[in-house]
């Protein structure tokens, strides 16, 4: 089974203070760490234990900056075959149709039985490229996946709903999932892992082996643009409670004794 | 402009409320933009569905095919894909929902529009749509525009557009054929399936400690266990507790787990991310502790500390028992 998990390297922005660069029309990002999309982590260890299962090759995609070439080593140390990096700096301000379009063009070239990919990604909470690079591959596809069994040709699958729901359904190959989180156990990855790998070639693909060109991508490429950020404004929300770990403490006690609660 | 589509969810028989909620952001936009509001309502013997959606909308499409029992997202495309086919100049609207989530991407592919998702409010400048959405952990927003694109598809995040229905409409109901006759489906629904239920049941906890992420790799769950015992209450979660093992999913807090109505909720490094608090009904008393004073959960909680849980919380159970006495 050949298989193309697609990675986004993100900013970690779920505990840093962030605030606006100049222009307004972004965060200031110098500052921040970046990472794997969490959600990608479920994706390649997907890929790697579907690999494990039914023999096959794993191939991790990234429409990313040089720098994401530490996660593509990672994913290699994770168990992945071989590693691309598709870059060009036209690429700065894409949206997700442009990225699912480089990597529509990309996976064109080669033959796969299953593209992965994570359902959303952090950064821009979008959970489109999954859905838009099937149909660009005229491929079905399905998002929130949350266990994946091969048989007779099909991906056997289940769904997530709302409310503790799920659905089973059945896709023949081959398809597009994008997965949910928590549905397997990513790997730890050791040192020895990452060492093993350290010399393995991550080739970068340019925009001319993708036949686009610099107006395809970009904020020209783009069908989205972003206008304007801003943090959202204070508004009402808590009363925050002052003092040291004691006063607080002792205040949050007291209000649950004043709501008769202890 | 022309049209506002707004695309009626329904599940086992009952519509939805992100159908409504889809209704009245389109009466909103219509109001700025024009564009008259169409329902379409694809489904399998859904005339009970399409009655009551006409009792709202002056103009109800609808499909009926028995592929379009479930929401089947291929079966959906290939039914919108051709209503939609020669049309421009349209918004179409949808709920965010899980099961839109599978469809709204490839579809807005397939009929070349512009995708925002997960909406929760719009803007019109100069004659164009603006959406709001959020971005980063859901710690910014973002207006985007549509650039010149004359076909939009967006999604709506719940519980941002209110709408009770008032039944005062008496809108038309136009049959269309399905496309989906001879068409082949690349998917098919197999069953529904239930999450595993466990030995206790959040949903009907009257105190709840959660706890999120901010627990961190190697937690004492012993510590957060014995707080909530402690209150007399049970030990709940997000989903990245569910998804490293944690706990079971039965301890979920959220719209993919369980959807909780105490009358305390203690959340403990939650960041609070809409998926999270939109499981938490019937407006208890939220506190909050987090150590980054912009968590989102500080808009949803009334009493918030910024702060280290593994000193809090020690530090609150002695607290409790002091009281307690
Ligand atoms: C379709 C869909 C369905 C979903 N369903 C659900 C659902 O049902 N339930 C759910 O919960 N989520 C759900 N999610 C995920 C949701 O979007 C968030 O990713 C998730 O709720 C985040 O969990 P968290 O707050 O624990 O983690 P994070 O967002 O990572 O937040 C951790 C917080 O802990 C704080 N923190 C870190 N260390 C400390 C410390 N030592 N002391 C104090 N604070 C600290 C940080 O400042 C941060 O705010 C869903 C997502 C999608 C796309
Ligand atoms: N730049 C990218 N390179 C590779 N894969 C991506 C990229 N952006 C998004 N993806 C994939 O698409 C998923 C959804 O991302 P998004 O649509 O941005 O929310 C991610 O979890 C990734 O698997």
């Amino acid at each position: 089974m050949k298989i193309i998990a697609c990675m986004k390297w993100i900013p970690d922005t779920s505990e840093a203070e962030l605030s606006i660069a100049s222009g307004g029309k972004d965060i200031k990002k110098d500052d921040l760490d970046y990472d794997l999309n969490d959600w990608d982590r479920f994706a390649i260890e997907e890929a790697v234990q579907l690999k494990e299962k039914y023999e096959g090759a794993v191939t991790v995609v990234s429409v990313a900056p040089e720098d994401a070439e530490e996660m593509l080593r990672e994913c290699l140390a994770r168990g992945a075959d071989e590693a691309f990096q598709i870059w060009n700096d036209s690429f700065e301000g894409s949206d997700g149709f442009v990225v699912a379009k480089a990597l529509a063009e990309f996976i064109k070239k080669r033959p796969f039985d299953l593209v992965l990919t994570g359902t959303l990604a952090e950064d821009d909470g979008g959970g489109q490229v999954g859905g838009m690079l099937a149909a660009m591959l005229g491929v079905p596809s399905a998002t929130l996946v949350s266990r994946i069994e091969i048989s007779d040709g099909k991906a056997k699958f289940r769904r997530e709903l709302e409310g503790g729901l799920y659905e089973n359904v059945e896709m023949g190959l081959p398809a597009v999932i994008s997965v949910a989180t928590g549905l397997n156990e990513p790997r730890f990855v050791s040192i020895r892992a990452v060492r093993k790998v350290a010399s393995v070639d991550i080739p970068t693909v340019d925009l001319d082996e993708l036949g686009m060109n610099e107006n395809q991508v970009g904020m020209e490429g783009s069908k989205i643009v972003i206008e304007k950020v801003y943090l959202p404004p204070e508004g009402e929300g808590a009363e925050i409670i002052k003092g040291s770990t004691e006063e607080a403490a002792a205040r949050l006690a007291e209000i649950l004794k004043e709501k008769g609660v202890l | 402009m022309k049209n506002i589509y707004v695309l009626a969810e329904h599940r086992n028989g009952t519509l939805r409320d992100t159908t409504w909620e889809a209704l009245s952001a389109a009466r909103s936009v219509s109001s700025q933009l024009g564009g008259e509001i169409v329902c379409l309502l694809l489904g399998n013997n859904v005339s009970s569905i399409s009655e009551k959606l006409a009792q709202e909308f002056s103009k109800v499409v609808v499909v009926e095919d028995p592929n379009l029992e479930t929401f089947n997202s291929d079966a959906m495309t290939q039914t919108l894909s051709t209503i939609l086919k020669d049309e421009s100049d349209y918004l179409l609207l949808m709920g965010n929902s899980n099961s839109v989530i599978d469809l709204a991407p490839g579809l807005s592919v397939v009929l070349d529009a512009a995708l925002a998702t997960d909406c929760f409010g719009f803007e019109v400048s100069e004659g164009q749509l603006l959406a709001l959405r959020q971005i980063y952990s859901y710690k910014i927003n973002a207006l985007v525009s549509f650039k010149n694109c004359d076909k939009i598809v967006v999604t709506l995040r719940s519980g941002s557009f209110s709408f009770t229905p008032a039944g005062q409409a008496s809108g038309t109901i136009e049959k269309r054929d399905s496309p989906l006759a001879s068409a082949k489906l690349r998917k098919t629904f197999v069953s529904y399936e239930e999450a595993e239920k466990g030995d206790v049941d959040i949903s009907s906890a009257e105190i709840i400690v959660s706890i999120g992420r901010g627990i961190g790799d190697e937690p004492d769950m012993d510590m957060y266990q014995s707080l909530a015992d402690t209150v007399g209450g049970v030990l709940a979660c997000s989903r990245p507790i569910v998804d490293k093992n944690l706990l079971p999913k039965y301890h979920q807090v959220g719209t993919s787990g369980i959807e909780v109505k105490p009358k305390i909720y203690l959340a403990l490094g939650i960041s609070g991310a809409f998926q999270h608090v939109g499981g938490i009904k019937g407006s208890p008393l939220i506190m909050a502790v987090n150590k980054d004073p912009r968590a989102p959960i500080f808009r949803v909680a009334q009493y918030g500390v910024v702060g280290d849980i593994n000193e809090i919380v020690p530090a609150l159970e002695e607290k409790i028992k002091e009281l307690k006495g």
